[in-house]
């Protein structure tokens, strides 16, 4: 790990509250982890959902009618907020998990660390009724790639907008707008973007019909 | 009194509708209108190797008032649409329409159950004459699909179809 | 001359209007439209309004087998296609952890730099027709007739490509190939040398685009411009160094950088990109193994559950694909991060207060291919 991450570790730890991870943890259970008490996702790896921050675990379907409603199977949930991966398995140095909340200020840390946006990325896991968000960066000048993840409930998928932080987020986030119909709130101006301008339909969101 | 003079050899008579429609045809003059991949094989065909110029459609007018073919080169979507429709309503006739590439004609490969985002096909908008397949068509593609609206105009090839060798 | 803050001089005089560039306009390259709030010829701004030529790649993604999205690779940036079928398969490669033989690594390298250069001979065409100067691409166009007659003779398209395969390229190359690629480097390498005495060191060139459009490093990282632009504002970024991939690594090349940021700079910069290319292609030639072209792939491709990301060094920048699986035959979600959207994003800020010839200047340099930024 370079000094880079290796500094970004500490000050996404000290923002989500906990201490790194590192990269074989134990695989935690639901009434063990830290996360609920933080109103951070909660790694339940047994029932295979991720509850959302501001979500009470109960709400929705029970865990029996959840697992039946799953068609698909999710991806492994991240074992602490702050992953360290391999490179050349994901493609990405640090995976950081962050409530919606945290989001502007693990910008800041990205860019005061000098990174760019790369990418911000919608993802809609119907099944267990959140949306994911995404966002990728890049180093110009010195190795590592980090992705910052937060979930929100689908019922209300806001984020709060980086367009302050990194003005190119602008442009990615009314994507985002547009296929998913996440709200970046905050954002100047959320008109559709890659769609027509009186489109009133999101056509990623996967219970989308035409 | 003079006797008659022979002048078929040097004097021709046709219709004007026959001069009219040699003319337009060995000097049609499309429209800049570039979409998507297929605009880069029709910049291809303007190019050096195969000269659109030697069948006199060089002359590339980027207004709609100036053109004669509007040769629809790429995939038509329905924010496009409107657009492409005006461009079409604003040339002058006599206007001909060549759909070049599969996205022209039907939607190409972005047709798929759901899609909500492509017209599918470009002559769901205004008439077209000619259709050139192919995904993008080669510019020699092109340039058949300039003889055959030549055709369609005067009713003659300008020279037979190139049958292969049995 | 004249200046925006002249309008001082005109107090209570407000004399904006709004010009519609596009979506059909010869120096916009396709499907962009620009909504130009001006004052007289300054561009008081630009407002690009995109999604004319949204063809739902990422939506085609999660109705496609992972197989059966690669010719939509080749359609995002068509003029670079090669490279965004690399990015692909390279990422169901290192999700389902697919070796590549060497032969076939460096015939993606190979053809690769070979799709560089005609992409790159495309812009140059184009962007000199937004200045005014048509010859070039009469010029530039022979050249590429002779790089798409050997691509064709190996991968069967001239535009778009799907070539690669997950696992390695589908056809081999003959020795045919190789010969007609060694005697197109020899030949090309004077053409550059004629580009640049007909057209670089052009003084109508120069005045054009000299402290035209100055981008800082720091804008290009704000909002993720790469590729020429951020090369061309002293920034030493380029995919092939900071996430090395395919046999990159062992070959040697440098990353032509220039720190003035402006648009001869990014011009300046494509045109050396042009020489380096040529070096790959020599050594990839000099070195090409022999063996098998494809390894050994799944019969059915189920990615485990999870993300994987692949980026490349595109011809306009960093194109990067995020793939989330849930371990079906289809993908989850694919993203698709393109150079184009990003270098674009830029353009608001940099072209307030330019004239409008200089602004397409700019536009012009920032190297855009729109259905790359509407995908």
């Amino acid at each position: 790990m370079n000094p880079t991450l290796d500094q970004l570790c500490e000050q996404f730890g000290r923002l989500v509250g906990t201490v790194p991870v590192p990269s074989k943890p134990p695989v935690p259970t639901a009434s063990s982890s830290v996360g609920p008490a933080l109103g951070l996702p909660v790694a339940a790896s047994g029932e295979g959902r991720v509850a959302g921050p501001a979500s009470e675990s109960g709400a929705g379907l029970r865990p029996a009618d959840q697992a039946a409603k799953m068609a698909a199977h999710p991806p492994p949930a991240p074992t602490g907020p702050i992953q360290k991966t391999d490179h050349a398995a994901k493609g990405y140095d640090l995976d950081v998990t962050v409530a919606p909340t945290q989001i502007v200020m693990a910008a800041e840390i990205m860019d005061r660390a000098g990174f760019g946006l790369d990418a911000i990325t919608g993802v809609d896991w119907l099944a267990q009724e959140q949306m994911e968000v995404v966002y990728d960066y890049f180093h110009p000048t010195a190795p590592g790639r980090v992705a910052v993840r937060t979930r929100v409930p689908r019922a209300r998928p806001e984020v709060p907008t980086i367009a302050a932080v990194f003005p190119g987020a602008n442009w990615h986030e009314r994507e985002t707008h547009d296929f998913f119909g996440l709200v970046f709130a905050g954002h100047p101006d959320l008109s559709p973007f890659l769609l027509p301008e009186d489109a009133t339909f999101h056509p990623l969101r996967k219970d989308y019909q035409p | 009194m003079e006797a008659a003079l022979d002048t078929s050899q040097i004097v021709k008579f046709a219709k004007l509708d026959d001069l009219l429609a040699l003319s337009r045809a060995n000097s049609l003059w499309p429209l800049t209108f570039g979409l998507a991949c297929c605009a880069i094989e029709m910049m291809a065909a303007g190019g050096p190797r195969f000269d659109i110029s030697r069948f006199g459609a060089e002359v590339f007018r980027p207004s709609p008032r100036q053109a004669d073919v509007m040769i629809v080169a790429g995939t038509v979507n329905r924010k496009m649409a409107p657009a492409v429709k005006t461009l079409y309503d604003q040339m002058l006739e006599p206007k001909w329409v060549i759909a070049m590439g599969n996205c022209a004609i039907s939607g190409g490969p972005f047709v798929f159950p759901g899609q909500y985002a492509v017209v599918e096909g470009v002559d769901k908008l205004f008439p077209v004459d000619v259709f050139i397949p192919g995904c993008p068509p080669r510019p020699e593609a092109l340039l058949e699909g300039i003889m055959a609206l030549e055709e369609k105009l005067t009713g003659k090839r300008r020279w037979p179809v190139v049958k292969p060798p049995q | 001359m004249t200046s925006p803050a002249d309008s001082a001089v005109r107090p209570g005089v407000n004399e904006t209007f709004v010009l519609n560039l596009g979506p059909q306009h010869p120096a916009a390259h396709g499907v962009l439209r620009v909504k130009m709030t001006m004052d007289g010829e300054y561009v008081m701004r630009a407002e690009p309004v995109i999604g004319y030529i949204h063809r739902m790649h990422e939506k085609m993604g999660e109705n496609r087998t992972w197989a059966q999205f690669l010719p939509n690779t080749g359609r995002i940036d068509y003029l670079s296609a090669l490279h965004y079928n690399h990015a692909y398969v390279a990422a169901v490669e290192r999700a389902l952890k697919i070796e590549v033989p060497r032969r076939a690594e460096f015939l993606r390298v190979i053809t690769s730099e070979m799709n560089r250069i005609s992409s790159h001979l495309v812009w140059w065409s184009a962007y000199l027709i937004d200045l005014g100067g048509l010859t070039p691409l009469l010029y530039a166009f022979d050249d590429r007739e002779k790089l798409l007659d050997l691509l064709e003779a190996v991968t069967g398209s001239r535009l778009t490509y799907t070539y690669f395969r997950f696992g390695g390229v589908y056809n081999d190359v003959d020795e045919a190939f190789l010969r007609g690629t060694r005697q197109f480097v020899r030949e090309f390498r004077p053409r550059l040398k004629m580009y640049r005495d007909l057209v670089t060191d052009n003084i109508i060139l120069r005045k054009r685009l000299e402290n035209i459009g100055p981008i800082s490093a720091e804008q290009c990282r704000k909002y993720g411009a790469t590729g020429p632009v951020i090369r061309g504002s002293g920034v030493a970024y380029d995919v092939r160094r900071a996430e090395p991939y395919s046999v990159y690594p062992e070959l040697d090349f440098e990353i032509p950088t220039r720190p003035e940021g402006d648009s001869m700079a990014r011009y300046l910069v494509h045109m050396a990109e042009l020489e380096q290319s040529l070096r790959i292609i020599e050594q990839g030639l000099d070195r090409l193994p022999d063996g098998p072209v494809l390894g050994k792939v799944p019969r059915v491709l189920r990615p485990p559950a999870g993300d994987y990301c692949f980026a490349v060094e595109a011809a306009r920048g960093r194109f990067m694909v995020r793939l989330v699986s849930d371990g079906k035959d289809i993908p989850y979600r694919v993203k698709l991060r393109t150079p184009s959207f990003s270098n674009l994003s830029l353009f608001e800020e940099t072209s307030r207060g330019m004239i409008l010839p200089d602004a397409l200047a700019l536009m012009g340099s920032l190297d855009l291919v729109i259905p790359d930024i509407d995908r």
